[in-house]
């Protein structure tokens, strides 16, 4: 059972049928899906949503598919965790982490969008995927279209981390390394997408794609007992996911399985790629595009395609944006490792090391619920910390080699272990 | 006055089935007015109910965005190209950038020139070197695909040895 009406324009208002459009032909905004509020709200609850299977698919009637979903049955539902060291470092007190960075089955946010956008290519049935990409929606699309039985076609900038890379050219796709920048692969496609027939997740299915990130936002508010952190900290690329987990607070409370929504949503990014925080930090509601330049490769967008909306986002709840250094992602993402045993990828460097910052500031107060959005797994950026975890010791499988390298501090944990055997 | 103005492939048949306009105003502000005064159908299309310019469309003079220097009040002078370009559509008016390599008795012939005349394509050198014997311009070119495609064919035809430049473009 379907609950989506249609297509409108974000801008015009002008409404068209499910078919993969994105551009509204009228005024060139962005199209967005409409869904009937009134019927979901007759049909759904929290304890029938509580007694389904714990994947992102359980507020189905909240996402953009005619029927089951074709791949990604088991996406969804990571972990919210209670950071309670964390929070002691950062001198906060309630402090929570979202973690993606084990979402199944790619290890990132972009499986809840691929898995729609798949999903979706099959009912209209296109039998090629494709994707502009900054690595993580590579390895995404290229997971679940070989789980589809599609072939899939990937673009993406021909210097992304080895591990991206590989994690893509696994699943047997056409993986296309374009020599420029993520907008330049950006543009490329949208030549492309006009002239082959293609599902393209991030272009022409973009409007269900998208949809599939408010599931992160459903999922914060259920686990920590159907309301939502007074602050969340979110990472922006091309600014979706930030607009899509304010949206989902809202339907929420729209359908009245939320009692309020008093969230501020704050917006994270590098500084060698903050084009929506400078215009955020400026006043200003356009985004004036940048040639990024960070080691957080996976945000490195300058030219967001939603950054007016997040934007939007950000002052509708009243929250902030910030940047942070290539130097600071590296540290928050070791301090997050050291403290809560994940390992992000600069990504949620960037978004740990915003919300440290944006409390140091005291814009983020110390003693409100604060979330911290991990969108993607450290595994797959290792080149961006490789010479600043240190090395492993080697030596010889000798036990006087072993007592050589002990510091004194650690050998204490020797002369009481010998004072118990005696 | 004398200004190009470039209508995306969307809008081409609101302006006479057009790709390029020649129009008046010694503004961007003006020549969108003279634009929707000359094609009506253009008006609701560029401008929302409260008359301005709608967030989705890019303006461009030369190659830099209006936003950049004074959005609707940045003033255009004879030869100026204004490219209209939807924000998020892609495709159908993009600029690309070649770098072509001059042989020796190439060098002194107006291919550049010619290349504008022969196609519906409007160039624009943004670094060059030529000497006696041998030349090199890195050329952006606007124009429909087709077009393109066809100057790059006449290009290589005559000998000019034609190559993509990938980096350093930013819309």
């Amino acid at each position: 059972m379907s609950y989506i009406k249609g297509l409108k324009c974000r801008e015009c208002k002008r409404e068209y049928a499910i078919k993969p459009v994105h551009v509204c032909e009228f005024c060139f905004g962005p199209l967005e899906v409409v869904y009937d509020y009134d019927e979901i709200k007759k049909n759904l609850t929290r304890a029938e949503i509580e007694g389904r299977a714990k994947t992102m698919w359980r507020y189905r009637e909240l996402l953009p598919l005619d029927s089951d979903p074709a791949v990604g049955r088991n996406v969804g539902f990571t972990p919210l965790i209670k950071a309670d060291r964390l929070a002691e470092v950062l001198g906060v007190k309630e402090l929570y982490l979202k973690n993606d960075a084990v979402n199944h089955p790619t290890l990132s946010f972009k499986d809840r969008v691929v898995s729609v956008a798949v999903s979706k290519a099959k009912e209209f049935g296109f039998e090629v995927i494709s994707c502009a990409s900054t690595g993580n929606l590579a390895n995404s699309v290229a997971a679940l279209a070989a789980e589809g039985g599609l072939e899939s076609f990937i673009f993406v900038p021909h210097d992304l981390e080895k591990g991206k890379i590989l994690g893509t050219l696994i699943y047997g796709t056409n993986l296309i390394g374009i020599t420029g920048s993520y907008d330049e692969v950006n543009r490329l496609c949208s030549e492309i997408a006009e002239n082959y027939r293609w599902a393209f997740v991030n272009i022409n299915l973009r409007p269900f794609y998208a949809e599939g990130s408010k599931t992160f936002g459903y999922e914060i508010a259920e686990q920590m007992g159907w309301r939502t952190p007074r602050h969340v900290v979110v990472p922006m690329a091309g600014g979706s996911l930030i607009t899509k987990i304010w949206k989902g607070f809202k339907e929420l409370e729209l359908i009245g399985l939320l009692d309020g929504v008093d969230s501020k949503i704050y917006g994270a990014q590098a500084s060698g790629s903050n084009p929506i925080v400078a215009a955020f930090k400026e006043g200003i509601d356009w985004i004036k595009p940048q040639r990024p330049k960070t080691i957080a490769k996976s945000l490195a967008i300058g030219n967001p395609a939603d950054g007016f909306y997040s934007l939007k986002t950000i002052r509708e709840s009243e929250g902030s944006a910030e940047d942070v250094s290539d130097e600071e992602i590296v540290e928050a993402m070791k301090l997050l490792a050291r403290t809560e045993g994940i390992f992000t990828e600069t990504a949620g460097g960037v978004t740990v090391g915003v919300t440290k910052k944006l409390i140091d500031q005291g814009i983020i107060p110390r003693d409100e619920s604060i979330l911290i959005s991990i969108t993607g797994n450290g595994l797959k950026t290792q080149e961006a910390i490789q010479d600043r975890v240190g090395r492993p010791l080697i030596i010889e499988a000798k036990f006087s080699e072993f007592e050589k390298i002990v510091t004194p501090n650690q050998r204490k944990y020797r002369e009481s272990i010998v004072q118990a055997t005696i | 006055m004398n200004i190009r103005v470039r209508i995306p492939t969307p809008l081409k048949k609101l302006a006479g089935e057009q790709d390029i306009v020649l129009a008046n105003g010694n503004t961007v502000g003006e020549v969108i007015q003279w634009l929707t005064e000359t094609y009506p159908g253009l008006k609701e299309r560029l401008k929302d109910e409260q008359g301005e310019v709608r967030r989705f469309i890019n303006i461009y003079v030369n190659d830099e965005d209006i936003r950049f220097v004074q959005n609707l009040e940045t003033p255009v002078k004879n030869g100026d190209q204004i490219s209209i370009i939807p924000a998020i559509a892609g495709g159908s008016s993009l600029k690309r950038r070649v770098t072509l390599t001059f042989p020796p008795e190439k060098v002194k012939e107006p291919v550049i020139y010619n290349i504008g005349h022969r196609f519906k394509i409007v160039t624009n050198i943004r670094s060059a070197n030529v000497t006696e014997n041998v030349g090199w311009v890195t050329l952006e070119i606007d124009g429909e695909e087709g077009e393109y495609l066809k100057a790059i064919d006449y290009l290589k035809g005559i000998g000019v040895k034609v190559e993509p430049v990938e980096k350093d473009v930013i819309v």
